[in-house]
């Protein structure tokens, strides 16, 4: 479980997160949401010690962040984290050395899967197959929670199929997956949780099937009854 | 192999191509610029000698004889020994921040690999002093190089044979006992001192990726801190203008400063990157 | 399995577990079928795979579905249950039918002289 506690963040006088608290377990799908900039990626990268916050505290499985941790948690930011001028195949053997966690054959599996060449140079890619590049290199570690920040952003639609399409395939197994997104639509039936975000708040936190269940809710209509309140 | 060297290995590849391209810069700029000074030399004494009629003795003790020194004081020499120096200089900043801006965020990779982050620290420092070593060498080697061809071009009676001792004490530039030093023990206090300086650097620049524009001030307060620090056994004698110390051990206390110096930055920078460091 | 339009406030498991007695009650799933495995399931209609479980869970709880040890699970061969089933998809499109059409205010046997008109019609077709 991924729990995040009260966790406050400035950026100079700023309050972007205003003593935000939630839960995202393993083998669901949490989906934080946001109008706009609401700090959701401040959140990710906090979670993965990229950015400092100014209190409050946050546990994976139960412990702070340390080094041996990235095995077991990684992050896919909405741009590529490899250099421009490496071949997709260089890009893989660079999370081979470095990481015990990397699965060679899923991610030979996964370059199928998004019908990619390993000898394609990064910088060739158009937005789509960049973000399926990015992704991969994500996906391919036996990782226990996968954070994503807005997976789904500025691509084609026929990405965005395949990319949703990840969600529930076996390339998700049963891990824990947050995922930022302002688009909810497209996901609405994938995920499990929602946390709706706004000014540095939690506004809402519910699990998308109760909602359905019990109010005859959709997500969007929660939505719609929170942020206009 | 473990993570360290393996990260010492990708940033040295990172900066790979530009660096031979340098070091074959200098190795064409050297050998073409003792084959012009060589062929001038050669034009005027054949001038002089044919044309204006001065007897050989005369024009030698006149003129003197060729010697790597001309080549050396020439552009084609200390030009891309200049440029070797200036990417290096550079290079310490861009190391960094090439991994903050342009397309790729290639920084969150590097702060998320299953190590210690002081360990990109370290290999990023070891890259620099691979290349700064990586020239030194590479010149030294080329040097006899440089004299054969001097040889094969000039007479002997026409010219002097230094070796690279001779030569840099021969010459005006005092810079380049600072890159060639005379004996292992300047070696060790030249390098060594550049080390210190390389680590404040890094962590100012620490400094910076961490607060930013506060950042550049607290970087700028530190490393004048570290300075002071380093040079304070000089700074108290001057000031109280008694000397206890001989200058023997004065280099011994200098040598222990610098280690602390060194071990303060890579501590203080190893803080900035485990608890500060901003994406 | 085709893919299923979902609406947006019905729970997702509930809508599936509909989609299954659709299928039973016209014939496409046959008693004793083998069915997709809850990844498989997600993965064809696009669904949550916790949502597939939540729906096979219910549909074993409806004893519409049996597992035997490690096998995989296959529809029901209870004759009874699977016409329950029948009967109750039948049931609701009366009721859904009989309470839109109640509010134009129609007599019982025009009505069903217009169903009986209609099918023989789509019948000819």
């Amino acid at each position: 479980m991924i729990e995040v506690k009260d966790i406050t963040k400035k950026f100079g006088r700023r309050k972007v997160l205003n003593g935000v608290s939630f839960t995202a377990n393993k083998g669901e799908i949490t989906c934080l949401i946001g109008i706009n900039g609401v700090g959701k990626t401040t959140i990710l990268n906090a979670i993965m010690n990229l950015t400092p916050i100014n209190s409050g505290h946050i546990l994976i499985n139960g412990e702070k962040i340390k080094k041996e941790s990235y095995e077991k948690i990684t992050f896919i930011p909405d741009a590529i984290t490899m250099l421009p001028q490496m071949r997709i195949a260089e890009a893989m053997g660079f999370m081979n050395d470095f990481y015990d966690c990397w699965n060679q054959e899923r991610a030979t599996e996964l370059l199928g899967f998004f019908k990619l060449k390993e000898s394609e140079r990064i910088s060739d890619l158009s937005k789509g197959n960049t973000a399926k590049v990015n992704l991969l290199l994500g996906l391919a570690m036996d990782v226990d929670y996968i954070l994503m920040d807005e997976p789904f952003s500025g691509i084609d639609i026929f990405s965005r199929e395949q990319i949703a399409n990840v969600f529930t395939s076996h390339l998700i197994e049963d891990r824990g997956v947050i995922i930022t997104t302002h688009e909810i639509s497209d996901i609405e039936h994938l995920i499990d949780k929602v946390v709706l975000l706004d000014n540095g708040n939690v506004l809402k936190e519910f699990n998308a099937e109760e909602v359905r269940e019990n109010e005859n809710k959709s997500v969007v209509d929660v939505m719609r009854e929170v942020f206009k309140a | 192999m473990n993570r360290y060297l393996k990260l010492v290995n990708f940033e040295f590849n990172r900066i790979a191509k530009v660096y031979f391209v340098l070091l074959a810069i200098l190795l064409i700029s050297q050998i073409a610029g003792v084959i012009f000074s060589s062929k001038n030399y050669l034009n005027e004494t054949n001038r002089m000698i044919y044309e204006e009629l001065i007897p050989k003795a005369e024009y030698l003790s006149r003129y003197g004889p060729m010697s790597m020194d001309q080549v050396l004081s020439s552009i084609w020499f200390i030009g891309p020994m200049a440029l070797c120096v200036a990417l290096v200089a550079f290079y310490i900043f861009l190391i960094w921040y090439r991994d903050w801006f342009g397309k790729n965020t290639f920084i969150y990779r590097l702060l998320m690999l299953p190590t210690a982050r002081l360990n990109v620290f370290l290999a990023k420092i070891t890259t620099i002093l691979l290349m700064t070593f990586g020239f030194v060498a590479f010149q030294l080697i080329l040097y006899p190089i440089e004299s054969t061809i001097l040889k094969w071009m000039v007479p002997k009676e026409f010219r002097v044979d230094l070796s690279v001792h001779e030569l840099i004490s021969s010459s005006g530039f005092l810079e380049l006992n600072i890159i060639f030093p005379n004996s292992i023990i300047e070696f060790i206090l030249n390098y060594g001192a550049g080390f210190v300086a390389v680590t404040i650097l890094f962590t100012a620049i620490m400094f910076e990726r961490s607060y930013r524009i506060k950042g550049i001030l607290l970087g700028i307060g530190y490393s004048i801190l570290a300075v002071i620090i380093f040079f304070a056994p000089i700074i108290i004698q001057e000031f109280l203008q008694r000397y206890y110390l001989y200058p023997s051990e004065i280099l011994i206390v200098e040598v222990a400063m610098g280690i602390i110096v060194t071990c303060c930055s890579i501590w203080v920078s190893n803080y900035l990157l485990k608890k500060k460091i901003r994406i | 399995m085709n893919n299923i339009k979902f609406n947006n406030r019905d729970p997702v498991y509930v809508q599936v577990v509909r989609h299954f007695k659709e299928q039973i009650a016209t014939g496409m799933l046959e008693p004793g079928k083998e069915i997709p495995s809850r990844r498989e399931l997600a993965n064809k209609l696009k669904i949550n795979p916790n949502t597939a479980q939540r729906a096979y869970k219910e549909m074993e709880e409806e004893g519409l579905i049996y597992t035997e040890r490690n096998l995989p699970s296959r529809i029901t061969k209870d004759e009874q249950v699977l016409g329950g089933v029948r009967e109750e998809l039948i049931l609701q499109a009366v009721d859904s039918f009989v309470s839109s059409i109640r509010s134009i205010n129609v007599p019982v046997d025009e009505v069903l002289s217009l169903v009986k008109e209609k099918y023989a019609a789509e019948d000819k077709n």
